[in-house]
């Protein structure tokens, strides 16, 4: 299995993964500015566990790399499945943290499975779609529905993890859309939102927890209260515009280390970055992401099969969805839902799921070529 | 996947991605401005601070107000836990009623002032009772602190007190130099800028908690101003005059050497003072200026050629009809010169040089000497005292004005008209300080004699010269006021009071004054004694005269002023 071709580093898709190293490190030089106490002399440790975490993240690239991504679709039914369990597990056994039961404990070791269930999720999904031929109609799409997203959504609904709740949810629509969908099922599905929004939206509402109902408040309107639900957008925007056209400059910014900016090196590390290094460095930075997408996109048109075409186009979309839900959150044009920054933020479980996800995209990419199988 | 969704997927992503960097752009390059003054406004904290006030000093650099540091005791109410037996131990110890410390614990304030400023002997007994740190303390005490506060003290105490002025418990300014020197001896603001962060706290160290004032110094001296007030005293008890004002000042700079006033207060006590005992009376009070105004038609006669030294006078009648009203003499007279009119004071004589004269003449020579306008001494509280233009006297302020009725002046104004005839013609601007120096002594202010304007000639000020000096020789009104060895020049003034009840004249109560300068030939000092309501005497050669004297004497030989007849005394010693 660990056989090295000489074909596999010829073909070794070396953009996307300078792309990811490169976001990395911007992140940990951003942890390690916000994390910054300007009080005390001593350094926040947190920055020395990303580095580690960035290590473990590259041996999982490494051991995903080290096999054909066809192994996955054979492996996907237990794979999700037992994704589902640790799903369950978290819910009665997990750890609480932050208001929230999304940790689980493996020895020293803890984790959050929601972070790894996404990928699992998207192999399930992509499996499934590339055994159905012709466009899906409405009721395949409601059995796909039930099987796949209905349980695991309940479950993070639960924990709560609105955040990667509705993150399937969106990767699941357009997984559904980009393999193609009935005309008759889209306007369908166009018109049972509109026609259900009101009425879904007052049960989502009435089961929102207080602080996930303040932070859509603040996103409508973050004057209302300043220094209390609209505080997270204000500071965000606050240190993001302070950074102007070249920015302070690194470790020069004051919204992170000063407390101001909450959450400085988890959810809104864009905006600590962006006040040190200006809109020229985030407009540099944006394109790193773009980068990675536009490669991700360009993977699933290149992909050998239907799954590795799925998989590559889950797994981008996953990228897209938390890149723009993440900076339109500090940018004030999203509301605040705690989805970290991919590669950037600081959290070892999401780094380390990230950079398998980025190590499957590589791995279709480089085994793109049916002749080398 | 077809052509078709590749574009619009692709197109989609580049949308979001123009969103985004169009949002990036409005935040980071239209808005940045607002949004770095917002990120600034939060994490600037600007604090008052305490400062420390600047010293005042006297002309040779005696102190006159210094800062001292006392201890005051706070409480922290989330912190405070103290018990009955504590409250009843703390209320000894700082001489407060029990129930006046429970009423400082406010559960909603972290900071509140229990006692501040205490006196040494108290703040050692609290710090036995509350321990070193408000959180380690003493068991059933906790939540209390002492901070070093700098309190105004005054070493001289009484002395110079309408000068010096005084400032409150938290240093603000109420009185004299204090308040119209404040933004100097405070400096700017007062405040200091620290960057905090979200939980308000400071991260800047290193500042500076205390910013330095300025230090003053005065044209004053203490030695001349003991000299003076210890006279003032004398005369108040001598007559049991109501009250007395003195005032010495350089004729030819307008420093001020000395000013009292009696009665006068301590001011370390100012608590205690009586609002009348804290009026610098010298600047603030108008009376009657009576026969020492009568330089103002003396000057206008002689500068106008409207007479010469030796025109006779008929006072011989001893009155003088004006308007229908009788003017007197206080002595009769019989023939005056010129010269004699004024030495001898003569109403009369000076109500025929007044009809003379006119009364435009008679009002611009007064605000050509200053009168009806502030002297603009810096010091706060001047009043500009008052003068009628011409067009508004009526029948009898012909025969009043010029003998110094029907015009409200100061004693300031008085002694700077007598000062423009010492030093041969000029009219000076009387001030207190002389330098403004920071606290690392560098100088930032020096006074400057720059309005200096002439208002007689140097020939009209010479001839009075020789004219006042005989008011204090044999025949003149002011015997009393000649200094021994020294000539001296002057002239006295004996007002009536109004009765505020029958709006007329007082028959007893007088104001007396001398305004003279000494050495008569080379002034060195002028000055101005007014006693209020002295009793038994009234005259100013009488009552006000003999203060002079004694003043001048006594600051002629601590100045070291050599006597106009040491040199005779010399040749008579060698010629023995």
């Amino acid at each position: 299995m660990f056989r090295i071709d000489r074909r596999l580093i010829q073909n070794f898709d070396w953009i996307t993964f300078a792309t990811i190293i490169c976001i990395a490190l911007i992140g940990i030089m951003s942890i390690f500015s916000a994390t910054r106490s300007p009080a005390e002399s001593v350094q926040s440790p947190l920055f020395m566990k990303q580095v580690i975490w960035l290590f473990i993240g590259l041996a999982g690239l490494a051991v995903v790399m080290s096999f054909d991504y066809i192994w996955l679709s054979r492996i996907s039914i237990p794979l999700f499945t037992m994704g589902v369990i640790l799903l369950v597990i978290v819910l009665f056994a997990g750890k609480t943290g932050m208001g929230a039961q999304r940790w689980l404990s493996l020895g020293p070791v803890v984790f959050q499975p929601s972070e790894f269930f996404k990928l699992i999720f998207i192999i399930m999904v992509a499996h499934y779609l590339a055994y159905l031929r012709g466009p899906i109609d409405m009721s395949m799409m409601l059995r796909l529905f039930f099987v796949f997203v209905f349980f695991p959504f309940i479950l993070l609904f639960k924990q709560p993890d609105l955040g990667t709740a509705v993150v399937i949810m969106v990767i699941f629509f357009s997984m559904l859309l980009s393999r193609g969908l009935h005309r008759r099922v889209i306007v369908l599905l166009v018109l049972l939102g509109i026609v259900s929004l009101p009425f879904v939206g007052n049960i989502m509402w009435t089961g929102l927890k207080d602080y996930q109902k303040n932070r859509l408040i603040a996103f409508l309107d973050p004057e209302a209260d300043p220094s209390g639900i609209g505080y997270h957008i204000n500071q965000s925007k606050v240190a993001i515009g302070s950074g102007e056209f070249l920015g302070k400059g690194f470790l020069k910014g004051t919204q992170g280390p000063f407390r101001f900016l909450p959450e400085r090196h988890t959810e809104f590390i864009f905006s600590v970055f962006a006040e040190e290094w200006g809109f020229v460095g985030s407009a540099f930075l944006m394109s790193l992401y773009l980068l990675l997408i536009m490669r991700g996109l360009d993977t699933a048109r290149k992909a050998k099969d239907e799954f590795g075409r799925m998989l590559a186009l889950g797994i981008t979309f996953m990228f897209c969805v938390y890149f723009f839900v993440n900076v339109g959150m500090t940018l004030g044009i999203m509301p605040v839902v705690g989805i970290p920054l991919p590669f950037m933020s600081y959290g070892g479980t999401a780094l380390l799921s990230n950079f398998i996800s980025a190590g499957v995209l590589i791995n279709i990419r480089t085994r793109r070529f049916t002749l080398f199988y | 996947m077809s052509k078709k969704r590749v574009i619009i997927l692709n197109t989609a992503i580049l949308f979001g991605f123009f969103a985004i960097l169009l949002r990036l752009s409005f935040l980071m390059i239209i808005d940045h401005r607002l949004l770095s003054d917002k990120a600034r406004s939060q994490q600037v904290k600007a604090e008052e601070i305490q400062v420390r006030r600047g010293n005042i000093y006297d002309r040779k650099g005696r102190e006159f107000a210094v800062n001292m540091e006392l201890e005051s005791l706070y409480c922290d109410a989330k912190e405070v836990r103290i018990d009955k037996d504590g409250i009843k131990k703390l209320s000894t110890a700082l001489g407060m009623e029990p129930r006046a410390i429970q009423a400082k614990f406010q559960p909603e304030k972290r900071f509140t002032w229990v006692n501040r400023k205490l006196e040494p002997e108290t703040a050692r007994k609290v710090k036995d009772l509350i321990g070193t740190d408000r959180r380690i303390s003493a068991p059933g005490i906790k939540g209390f602190g002492l901070v070093p506060e700098a309190k105004r003290f005054y070493p001289k105490g009484e002395l110079a007190s309408h000068i010096i002025g005084t400032v409150g418990l938290d240093n603000q300014p109420l009185e004299g130099i204090e308040l119209r020197y404040d933004k100097y001896l405070r400096t700017s603001g007062g405040k200091i800028y620290y960057s905090r962060d979200a939980s308000g706290k400071m991260l800047s160290s290193g500042v500076d908690m205390e910013a330095k004032g300025n230090d003053i110094l005065l044209t004053i001296d203490e030695g001349l101003q003991y000299i003076m007030e210890k006279e003032l005293d004398r005369a108040m008890a001598k007559w049991r005059a109501v009250a007395a004002t003195a005032i010495m000042m350089d004729p030819s700079t307008g420093e001020i050497l000395a000013m009292a006033n009696k009665p006068s207060y301590n001011l370390n006590e100012i608590g205690k003072a009586h609002k009348s005992e804290v009026r610098n009376r010298a600047i603030t009070d108008i009376y009657e200026p009576g026969s020492t105004f009568k330089i103002i038609v003396g000057t206008a006669a002689i500068e106008e050629k409207a007479f010469n030294l030796s025109s006779i006078f008929d006072c011989s009648r001893g009155t003088i009809e004006v308007g229908g009203k009788l003017i007197h003499d206080a002595h009769r007279h019989g023939l005056l010169t010129f010269r004699e009119v004024i030495q001898k004071s003569s109403n009369v004589g000076s109500v025929m040089i007044g009809m003379k004269l006119g009364r435009d003449k008679i009002y611009s020579y007064a605000k050509r000497f200053g009168y009806g306008e502030p002297t603009g001494i810096d010091l706060p509280g001047e009043v500009s005292g008052w003068i009628r233009k011409p067009e508004k006297w009526s029948a009898t302020s012909l025969g009043a004005v010029p003998i110094g009725q029907e015009v409200a002046v100061t004693p300031l104004q008085v002694l700077r008209a007598y000062s423009a005839i010492a030093n041969g013609g000029y009219l000076v601007q009387p001030h207190v300080v002389s330098e403004i120096r920071t606290h690392d002594g560098q100088p930032l202010f020096s006074f400057r004699q720059e309005n200096k304007k002439r208002v007689i000639s140097e020939n009209t000020a010479q001839v009075f010269k020789d004219i006042l000096k005989t008011v204090v020789e044999e025949g003149g009104t002011a015997t009393g006021a000649s200094v021994d060895g020294n000539q001296v020049a002057g002239k006295t003034g004996t007002a009536q009071l109004i009765d505020q009840r029958t709006k007329r004249y007082s028959k007893d109560r007088f104001i007396s004054s001398f305004v003279g300068f000494v050495p008569a030939d080379s002034p060195k000092l002028a000055m101005i004694v007014v006693v209020y309501e002295p009793k038994g005497q009234i005259y100013g050669g009488v009552v006000a005269g003999p203060v002079f004297r004694s003043i001048a004497d006594q600051s002629l030989s601590y100045l070291n002023i050599p006597r106009d007849d040491s040199s005779q005394k010399n040749l008579l010693l060698v010629s023995k």
